[in-house]
């Protein structure tokens, strides 16, 4: 076995998440082990003649007293969503960033920011409810507002990014973190996503035929389709041997990521789903992890029927007589597919199975389909798992996959 | 024509409550002489924009530029004098 790589290891010391299931880590550590399903008719919108009508919505957030006032009253729920996750991580972490401001980066992954608030101020203006667009909704309408929100309410001064590459952008987010520390561009790096639900982004994915009307079955042989979800997840990464001098609890390690692109179509995996193996195989080979010491794959999972089938065979490419031996599971049919924060709460999920002790299950699986030919666990699995992969594939065939280790 | 000088501060403090969401406020909690911005309502400089669009749609005045608008903007006490101000120069 190759060694793992150790010229930076990188840890997890704190972690924070807001999402249908949960707002804040401990309680989404709960909720996985039970196996809650989140998904429930959609509330934030009228979603009448849709094919789905259901989603999994972050409901009942109270907007903490700490976020000042114009934010309070100016943020959008995506914003909203990363600054208590944000808040929650770095307390978690018990990073001092006013020692060295400019030594903390953030970077984000996220795909629709501010655009429900903005939808509703289109609508208002065009049906004469307002004379004018207000500027506050707008100035929180693109996707790089939240990391300059995060960045000014918690004073992160190191590098900055919001990045999309649509439903892996968190899972890059993640990776960019990672180099910025191993490039010495960074000491520790607040990575995560946001992501909240919009008329304009449920219409297209029901446009496309690709939501479930009921909760999704991931790897089911009658899988549907997706539920959109919403949230926001936040890791604090560093140097394992910072974290070590400091006594920060460490959740787990941040081997390494893999990217590749399919180059194929602008929604449909590639049928051979070589891209999705790549990503795999070169995440591991950045980790210095072989395959055969996966123990857990975290499923990009959607449930439409073209990706479960795909993701399957790309595992068994990587895998091949090990494939066995991985536990598999797709924890969307908790949360729903979050999108671009999805890469994040996965990667999320993964840390608390590694640190936990155990598998996550696919919730509302009950027939699985013979084509997805893996240990796909129906209930949680305690499991000693030493290194475990996250994977995130997006529209366009961005692929992206991320491998973990125990602490 | 001029507005007497007590309901233009209420018509005032009515429009920043409305104009610009302050939801968890009342027009009558704002004082006349509290600082607008800041640490007076808290409000920021995106805020400021948006005030200076109320003042013009509702009292035809303009706030030509930052300087102006930090003293208009200094309270509502302020706010309601440079208005008066404007409307009588106007006549």
């Amino acid at each position: 076995m190759r060694g793992e790589r150790d010229d930076a290891a990188l840890v997890v010391t704190g972690v924070g998440t807001v999402n249908a299931l949960a707002h804040s880590a401990p309680a989404f550590a709960a909720a996985l082990r039970t196996g809650t399903c989140a998904v429930a008719p959609v509330t934030g919108f009228d979603a009448t003649g849709y094919r789905s009508r259901v989603a999994a919505e972050v409901k009942d957030l109270a907007v903490p007293d700490w976020i000042p006032s114009p934010l309070r009253r100016r943020a959008s729920r995506s914003d909203l969503f990363a600054l208590v996750a944000t808040a929650e991580a770095l307390a978690d972490s018990g990073l001092d960033v006013a020692a060295a401001p400019a030594r903390v980066g953030i970077v984000l992954g996220a795909t629709t920011g501010g655009m429900m608030a903005a939808e509703t101020c289109v609508r208002d203006r065009i049906d004469g409810r307002i004379a004018r667009y207000a500027k506050g909704p707008l100035v929180a309408t693109p996707i790089s507002t939240s990391a300059d929100v995060l960045a000014a309410v918690f004073g992160l001064a190191g590098p900055r990014l919001v990045l999309s590459t649509a439903c892996s952008s968190s899972a890059n987010a993640l990776g960019i973190g990672l180099d910025w520390i191993r490039l010495g561009r960074a000491d520790a790096v607040v990575a995560g996503g946001t992501e909240s639900l919009c008329r304009t982004i449920f219409a297209g994915f029901n446009a496309l035929k690709a939501m479930s009307p009921e909760p999704c079955r991931p790897f089911d042989r009658r899988r549907a389709g997706l539920n959109l979800g919403e949230g926001a997840a936040v890791v604090v990464i560093e140097r394992a041997a910072d974290a070590a001098a400091r006594g920060a609890h460490v959740h787990a390690r941040l081997l390494g990521y893999g990217t590749s692109a399919d180059a194929h179509h602008l929604t449909a995996p590639h049928p051979e789903g070589t891209g999705a193996a790549l990503a795999m195989q070169r995440a591991l080979a950045r980790a210095g992890v072989d395959a055969a010491a996966i123990d857990y794959v975290n499923a990009h999972g959607t449930g439409t029927p073209l990706n479960d089938g795909i993701e399957a065979a790309a595992i068994h490419a990587v895998f091949g007589d090990h494939t066995a031996r991985v536990a598999v599971s797709s924890t969307k049919g908790t949360v729903g597919h979050t999108l671009g924060a999805a890469g994040a709460l996965e990667a999320l999920a993964t840390v608390i199975a590694l640190r936990d002790g155990f598998v996550p299950p696919t919730v509302s699986l009950e027939d699985p389909d013979p084509a997805c030919d893996l240990d796909l666990p129906r209930a949680s699995r305690d499991a000693e798992l030493r290194y475990a992969l996250s994977n995130s594939y997006g529209f366009g065939g961005n692929n992206t996959s991320v491998v973990l280790g125990r602490a | 024509m001029t507005m007497d000088r007590d309901a233009l501060k209420l018509k005032l403090k009515e429009l920043l409550v409305s104009g610009l969401r302050l939801q968890d406020m009342a027009p009558s909690g704002i004082a006349d002489d509290q600082p607008i911005f800041v640490e007076g309502l808290g409000l920021d400089s995106i805020d400021a924009l948006e005030l200076v669009v109320l003042i013009e749609e509702h009292f035809g005045i303009a706030i030509p530029d930052e300087e102006v608008g930090k003293s208009a903007f200094a309270s509502i006490n302020a706010l309601a004098e440079y208005i008066r101000a404007e409307q009588a120069r106007a006549g």
